[in-house]
Formats: structure tokens, sequence, C-alpha cells
């Protein structure tokens, strides 16, 4: 049995996308669905740390450029899931990810007293 | 506005931020789990970047590796106690900085999300399985019915990349290492018996010719055995146990492996019997050897063993390729057949066991324990063998 990963898109450079690393779970708001909703707002300070705003909380993190680049592969067909043993199937390697921003820094909540309505 | 908005009650300060902005909301097929990762060695990166695919193998009961174009991985799930998001389009702060943002707030996607990743190791390419499918149906000469009849246990190249473990590269060495040839499209091991009928033709037209051992010209080899054996078996036998090369005139001669053919010959005595008295096999196998060349014990490593300790010394055949490819069951299998093994002695059999940048003595270490026998260093198991 055979897998290929092969590269999406033919030729020309690989996406490049980044990876964030967040502790905890990722869970939506009021139970809603997952897909659509916002996580928060990234910004950069100007020496280049990322803050991340999620919800009432702030993370402080630090961009890190990874030793072992991050290869994103997208399955093929068939929505069966991945077993944890063994991959099967066809994927694609849609994406590289050389660069992650970790937020390991506990979130600092956001005390507010009104939500103010612009 | 919004953002600004966030960026108050925060109480952040927009004038120590860069003025871009990522507003990253989860994308449509976010949560569906159609995306992993997969963490890459060094040269994998590049080799995707080339546009060169990778490719994953293993059967159901085979553990999964991973193969570039010359080296094999084994697969492992990473858990990490992290939420890792991958994220398209997001830039980094030197990005942003190079680009005079135009816009100043991106809307990026989270296109999925995880909390473990495919980890790679560099393995030794699982080739055992080579030889044993080679070994199914293996060539016997063009006069034999069967070979004209069924190809159900054969094998063409693209057949053997999709059933063995390990990288094209690796396995097309392996083909030459184990001497295997191409016969009407299929890889094909020879019959030890026929081989070495093919051997003692050659042999014998070198001694009946009165050439130089290092000097056998093929086109003559082709013109006297032709009638005998197939003019491609003649050639393949030539370069299974010669060195190739052609001289100034463009004639192709073989300088003849003396200590492959001796081996040869010793595994053609020592496996018509169980064990045989040292000496004598040692005159019987100088006596079958051609004209020129000599025999020593050191030619028979990886293929027979010296039973030192019996009276008189003996010797019989143990072949490595007939031993587990596991290293903990290859150790086993050799603590069974004897207790204590010399470095000497067991070099040998597990030389294959080495990874990229491991040695024997790291092995030794880690399989067997060592300890002192009338002086000499021995190794035996590290556990008791049932």
């Amino acid at each position: 049995v055979t897998s290929v990963l092969s590269r999406s898109g033919g030729a020309g450079a690989l996406a490049q996308w980044v990876l964030v690393e967040l502790q905890g779970e990722v869970e939506p708001r009021q139970g809603g669905e997952l897909a659509g909703s916002l996580l928060g707002d990234l910004h950069y300070t100007c020496e280049g740390v990322p803050v991340l705003i999620v919800g009432h909380h702030i993370l402080y993190g630090k961009v890190v450029q990874l030793e072992k680049p991050f290869a994103v592969l997208v399955k093929q067909g068939g929505a069966s899931q991945p077993s944890p043993g063994r991959p099967h199937g066809h994927y694609t390697v849609t994406a590289l990810i050389k660069t992650k921003l970790l937020f390991k820094t506990r979130p600092k909540p956001i005390i507010t007293h009104v939500p103010k309505k612009i | 506005a919004e953002v600004d908005a966030t960026l108050q009650t925060a109480k952040l300060n927009p004038a120590e931020l860069l003025p871009a902005a990522h507003c990253i909301s989860f994308g449509p097929q976010a949560g569906a789990g159609e995306c992993c990762l997969l963490q890459l060695e060094p040269g994998l990166c590049a080799e995707l970047e080339a546009g060169r695919s990778l490719v994953i193998r293993g059967e159901k009961d085979e553990q999964a590796v991973l193969c570039s174009k010359d080296k094999t991985y084994d697969m492992k799930i990473a858990d990490t106690s992290n939420m890792l998001l991958f994220i398209p389009g997001c830039k980094t702060p030197e990005q942003l900085n190079a680009d005079p943002a135009s816009c100043n707030i991106i809307h990026s996607q989270v296109a999925g999300f995880s909390n473990n990743y495919w980890e790679l190791r560099r393995c030794r390419p699982k080739l055992k399985k080579l030889r044993k499918l080679l070994m199914e149906d293996p060539y016997e000469g063009p006069d034999r019915l069967k070979d004209q009849t069924s190809t159900f246990s054969r094998y063409t190249t693209e057949d053997l990349l999709s059933l063995i473990q390990a990288s094209e590269e690796e396995i097309l060495h392996q083909l030459q290492v184990i001497d295997a040839c191409k016969i009407e499209g299929y890889w094909r091991i020879l019959q030890f018996d026929y081989e070495m009928k093919l051997l003692d033709h050659v042999t014998h037209l070198i001694d009946s010719e009165s050439w130089s051992l290092s000097k056998v010209p093929l086109h003559t080899c082709l013109e006297e055995l032709g009638s005998l054996e197939p003019r491609e078996m003649i050639e393949h036998i030539l370069l299974s146990y010669g060195r190739k090369y052609v001289d100034d005139a463009g004639e192709v001669y073989f300088e003849m492996r003396e200590d492959k053919i001796c081996r040869a010959i010793a595994q053609m005595l020592l496996q018509n019997a169980v064990k045989f008295n040292l000496s004598e096999f040692e005159e019987v196998w100088q006596q079958s050897v051609p004209e020129g060349m000599t025999t020593r014990l050191d030619q028979l490593k990886g293929l027979a063993l010296v039973d030192k300790s019996s009276r008189p010394e003996t010797i019989f055949l143990l072949k490595v390729e007939d031993l587990p490819e596991d290293n903990q069951e290859r150790f086993n299998s050799l603590f069974s057949i004897r207790e204590k093994w010399t470095e000497v002695d067991i070099t040998p059999y597990i030389q294959d066991l080495c990874a990229e940048k491991q040695t024997v003595g790291a092995l030794l270490t880690k399989y067997a324990r060592c300890s002192t026998l009338n002086g000499v260093k021995v190794y035996n198991s590290r556990r008791p063998i049932s």
C-alpha cells in the first residue's frame, strides 16, 4: 500500500503558512459552530513580539523559526478520519510551515466594565 | 474600528504596535480534521520545494514509513499538550515591515488545528523482504519449463516499489548488491546451483584459455559459452563476480573478484551438511577454487562460523541474510546459536544493523552484556534465552 504525498499546485513555490501554538484547547464560544467563528486579533509590537487578543484574554508570545519545518497534508477524497496508527489514502502537501508563533505565557484576562459600543 | 476598540479595552498602546493587524477566524473546514502536520527532517523540505513527492509505504501489518527519493524514515505520531493552529496568509513581523502595509486589517482564516503531528526518524530501509520476494521464484535457467509459464511471483520495479518499505534508490542499490538481474522486465535472483553452473563455465574457460584472472575478455566468453547458456546470463555472471573495465582498444574485460568467487565456492561446499571438520574443509575448499586463487577464512564473514571450542574445530554455514531484520530479534537469534560471542565473530552478523552514525560497539552496549572469558572479552545476552 502506497500513499503518495504529492505537491499541490504544480510548479511554483509552495505556500508558506504560519503555525500558532496555544496552550489549552480551542472551543467555540457559547457552544456554537467553530467554523466561521472569530478567534481573535493578532498584533505585533514594534519589536516584533506577537500579541494575541482572544476573547477576554491577552496572550504574549514569540516568533520562532522552526528548526524542523512542517508540511501541511490535506487528505484527498474520502471523509474517513486517518487512524492514529497509520496514514492511508492520498495526501497533498498543500503548504510548508517554517515559522510559528508560540504563545506560552498564561493569558492575561482583560477586565472591562461595560463593553463600549462604537 | 472594532480592532481599535479591542485594543483600547485591552489597554494596549497602538503606538507600540505595528500598524497592520490580523483578524483571525476559523475557516469553514477548520474542524473537519482533513489536514494534518508532518514534521520534516533536514533535506525533505528542500525536496518538496523542488517539486518532488514523498511516498508513504506499508502494508496493514507493517509500521508505515515515509520515503524520499533516496532515504527511508519511520513515522510516529507525536502528541503535544498544546494546540497547533495552521494559518495561511498570516504574516510575520519581518514580512509586515518589509511590505508597507497597504491594508491595515488582514483577515486570516485558520485552515485547521491539531494537537499532534507526524514525526519522522531516519531508519534503515526494510530490505529483507526484497530478497524474500525474489526468492519466491529464483531463475533456474532458460531450459526450465516453469520459467515459460506463470509470472505470478515475479516482480517488476514498480511492483517492488509498492511492496518494499524503502526509497527507490535504496531498493535499486540493494538489487545490485544481491546480484539481481532483469529478465523480461522482471527482477530475478539466480538459483544458487544455476549461478554456480554459470560460474563454473567461466572459470573452466579461464583455465583452458590460460587467461590472467584480471583480464578475462567478454567477447570471447560470449562466443565460447554462448551455445551453452544465454548471453545475458554469461554477461551477468561476469558482472557479478568480476569488475568490468575497458582497455585502450575499447575491448571489454573483467578483473575476477577472488574473494567473492572463493566465498561462493565455500557456500557451495558448506550447504551440503550441518557442519564440517575445519581442516578438512579448508583443504577441499582450496582445491576447489580456480588456479591462482587463495582461500582465506576471513572471506567467509557473515557466511560461515568457526567453532573453536569443539575438538576438532568445525565450521558451519550461517548466513547473515537468513537472520531477523529487527535488532532485538537478531541478537536473540545470535545468542540462541551461540551463548558467548567475541566481537570479531559477532561483528559481521550485526554490522548491517548499524544506523547512520551508529557503531557496532554502540549496538553491543545496547543489546548485549560484556564479560571476560579466559582473558578474552565476550558478549552474551542481556536476558535469558529460552
